[in-house]
């Protein structure tokens, strides 16, 4: 197998040093940036196979980032980086492709962990999938490549399965609320917050569609009608 | 990263806090500090390269922020030993954190600590006992 090239793009150093000696165990090429201009310009000379990218960065940031990606180098797998209390719109990261979210602050192996669980999405094939884990892993390939209706069917499927997983619920919520069905996608962040109230993501997409004006949310959906 | 690096929360960013967390983080571990006040940061070192939480570290939640169920380790460091025993048995107690080491100031409370399966390290003994140290062999009958 050849070794994988990764890229750390964050304005913290300090989490761009975190994130590197993380990975650093990994057989993986690791190249940082310090901004979204950085990235996009790495990303234009070399070649990467997943970015680990912070949303929130001085000039272009990570929303930005994402948006160039999708026209520039749509295969390339992103993990957004959080900071807590922020309520980042994850349907709108969807929207472009992304679906591996991990909070600050975090631990090197759930780092590893989360890095190796997208990388290794890349070779899962549909005739292997099984389980509740299978069709939500696969679900995600599909988010990432823009193929929400197929995503939406694992989805599904995932749940019934095992009806008792925040993330599933969340994942639903969010694939509807990107092709307009919001009173459903809020129905279904409700349940996945009843089942895990620690679960953020949830709590975070229920307070995001509850706050932000019904014409910012449809913004979002603009590429609904080309699927 | 070295095998040996440990994902290590420390409650409290004091002289204390700030030094633990700049040495361990230094030393390649993945460090947390939270401390309430967020003037506390300043203690720490332009080499610390861990993650700050201006939070209550006795607030389950602030010890969830803070991912503290992952910790291989958590230490408790503030001035105060209702505040470090409360954290101390909320870590150990509810997010199973492995390892808990407390400060503690007075000594007769280290008996407590122990029943909950804490650690304690007394600033009091092991400043006695340093100057106990010093004054060598002065003091032996």
């Amino acid at each position: 197998m050849t070794t994988k090239s990764v890229l750390v793009v964050d304005d913290e150093k300090n989490i761009r040093l975190t994130l590197a000696q993380a990975l650093e165990p990994m057989d993986l090429r690791v190249e940082t940036a310090v901004n979204g201009e950085e990235a996009l310009q790495k990303v234009r000379q070399q070649e990467f196979h997943l970015m680990l990218l912070d949303l929130k960065m001085p000039g272009v940031d990570g929303m930005e980032v994402l948006r160039a990606l999708c026209q520039l180098r749509p295969e390339i797998r992103i993990i957004i980086i959080t900071a807590y209390g922020t309520v980042e719109n994850a349907v709108e990261a969807m929207k472009l492709g992304a679906v591996d979210f991990v909070q600050k602050p975090f631990s090197p192996k759930e780092i590893r962990d989360l890095v190796s669980r997208v990388l290794s999405r890349e070779r899962l094939e549909l005739s292997g999938i099984q389980g509740y884990g299978g069709h939500i892993e696969w679900a995600k390939r599909c988010i990432q490549e823009r193929r929400f209706p197929s995503a939406e069917e694992h989805v599904r499927k995932a749940i019934g399965l095992d009806s008792s997983r925040a993330e599933a619920f969340n994942l639903l919520g969010a694939l509807l609320e990107l092709r307009g069905d919001e009173s459903n996608a809020r129905k279904n962040y409700r349940v996945a917050y009843t089942l895990d109230s620690t679960y953020r993501p949830a709590s975070a997409n229920l307070e995001r569609l509850s706050t932000l004006p019904r014409s910012v949310g449809r913004i979002a959906l603009d590429t609904r009608d080309k699927l | 990263m070295r095998a040996t690096s440990q994902y290590i929360v420390v409650v409290g960013c004091g002289r204390l806090g700030a030094y633990l967390a700049n040495q361990l983080s230094q030393r390649g571990h993945s460090v947390v500090v939270i401390d309430v006040d967020r003037r506390s940061f300043r203690h720490l070192s332009a080499a610390f390269s861990g993650f700050k939480i201006e939070a209550d570290g006795t607030e389950v939640a602030a010890l969830r922020q803070a991912k503290a169920e992952k910790a291989d380790l958590l230490l408790a460091t503030t001035r105060r030993d209702n505040v470090n025993l409360m954290v101390a048995q909320v870590a150990k107690q509810a997010l199973g954190v492995p390892r808990v080491i407390a400060r503690v100031f007075d000594p007769e409370r280290e008996e407590s600590y122990r029943g909950l399966g804490v650690e304690t390290v007394c600033s009091t003994v092991v400043a006695g006992d340093t100057f106990l140290g010093r004054l060598g062999g002065e003091e032996q009958p």
